[in-house]
């Protein structure tokens, strides 16, 4: 009984990480879409390699936009990253957040195969 | 941004009606518009994460996927959407228009498919699927009773989702109705159990696709924006209309759609310069 109960745990959490990350990295793109229009007065998409998400690795990538953000020194463009960021970082997190469950609940085969996931992403988020 | 914004909105409401999903309407729509194949592919990766987890959120809340199902069979997706992505990024992009195409006519098997029996009855769990606890339980509204159920054929369901996620990985889409059969036919799911568990995988797919285009510098910004925040309400609003169509015109539509999309990358394939 106890290891269902503690399953449904694990459940409830992975639904909040989802929907938490999902509305958040929607909103930040409806805002980043008002903003652009605002300063641009225009919506127009560019495919020049400056409106490109790329640089540096996606972890590397994120912490800067991120920093940026919270300095003030942001952009409608980098709200719209950053949007596109935490989108990313949602089904990722629910997967760490799976990892670090069964470690807690002591579940050798679920903890490898969880763990796997995460190094084979991870492996490939840092690839630039 | 804003055609881009609507036209995904559509786009994510007919995906929900017909099931094709999203990526499957937006790409060949985007290419019309001009958008280079590639871009339009790396921005449906990254907006299907978010019409994946948003609809996945309240499915696991109700405890119908199998959790633990998704978590074995995402080390075999994610390891072919890396594949599928790199191919991508490499590949001469008027094969993908093909690809495409070849891709959209074999979503018409989806048409006949769900006449198989709905709660697969007396599956002998093989001695892997046993080990990995591939079983469960879960409380099915329309039946009104509790459906206990046991999967069996761990590997090679586990190698059939690594050919799923390189067709996901490759054309940008979630190619849900590809794993659906994986899991109903191989690995014996019930019905709701194996759509839950396939939108559910959709989104780790695809953020792994998506870590590709991010690396090749597909990924942009103008476009992913929109995109994701035009199918998402497309995709509640579809969601919520869903039940009030009967399933003859959803056919209908279903056929029409894919039938104009086919001719489109196909015209596209042809005529790229």
């Amino acid at each position: 009984m106890k290891k269902v109960a503690s399953e449904e745990k694990l459940e409830l959490t992975i639904s909040c990480i989802l929907i938490v990350g999902v509305i958040a990295s929607v909103a930040m793109e409806a805002i980043g879409i008002l903003g652009y229009y605002n300063s641009n007065g225009n919506l127009n998409i560019i495919f020049r390699p400056e409106f490109a998400l790329q640089g540096a690795d996606f972890f590397t990538y994120s912490g800067n936009a991120f920093f940026q953000v919270m300095n003030g020194g942001w952009t409608p463009l980098q709200i719209l990253s950053l949007g596109i960021i935490v989108l990313m970082m949602t089904p990722y997190v629910r997967v760490a957040a799976s990892v670090i469950y069964f470690g807690l609940v002591r579940n050798p085969k679920y903890l490898i195969i969880t763990l796997f996931v995460l190094i084979i992403l991870t492996a490939s988020l840092l690839v630039h | 941004m804003l055609t881009v914004l609507v036209i995904s909105a559509m786009a994510g409401l007919l995906g929900a009606l017909t099931g094709l999903g999203g990526g499957s309407i937006m790409i060949p729509v985007l290419v019309g518009f001009g958008v280079p194949v590639k871009y339009a592919i790396a921005a449906s990766m990254v907006t299907i994460i978010a019409t994946s987890s948003g609809s996945a959120a309240s499915y696991v809340k109700e405890r119908i996927t199998n959790v633990k199902a998704a978590f074995y069979l995402e080390m075999f997706t994610i390891i072919g959407a890396i594949i599928g992505a790199t191919i991508t990024a490499l590949i001469e992009p008027r094969l993908l228009y093909f690809l495409f195409a070849g891709f959209l006519l074999t979503s018409f098997y989806g048409l006949s498919g769900h006449l198989k029996e709905e709660f697969p009855k007396d599956v002998k769990q093989d001695r892997m699927s046993k080990w990995l606890e591939l079983q469960g339980s879960y409380y099915d509204q329309a039946a009104g009773k509790q459906v206990d159920y046991k999967m069996t054929n761990a590997r090679l369901g586990g190698l059939g989702m690594m050919v799923a996620g390189l067709a996901a990985g490759m054309l940008g889409i979630g190619a849900g109705a590809f794993k659906v059969s994986i899991h109903e036919l191989i690995l014996k799911m019930p019905s709701k159990v194996s759509t839950t568990t396939s939108n559910f995988i959709i989104g780790i797919t695809a953020l792994a696709g998506a870590s590709v285009y991010f690396a090749s510098g597909l990924l942009f910004v103008g476009l992913a924006a929109p995109m994701a925040v035009g199918t998402t309400i497309g995709a509640v609003a579809g969601g919520r209309i869903l039940n009030r169509f009967p399933n003859r015109i959803i056919r209908y539509l279903f056929l029409v759609i894919v039938f104009a999309l086919i001719i489109q990358m196909i015209y596209k394939g042809v005529t790229l310069p």
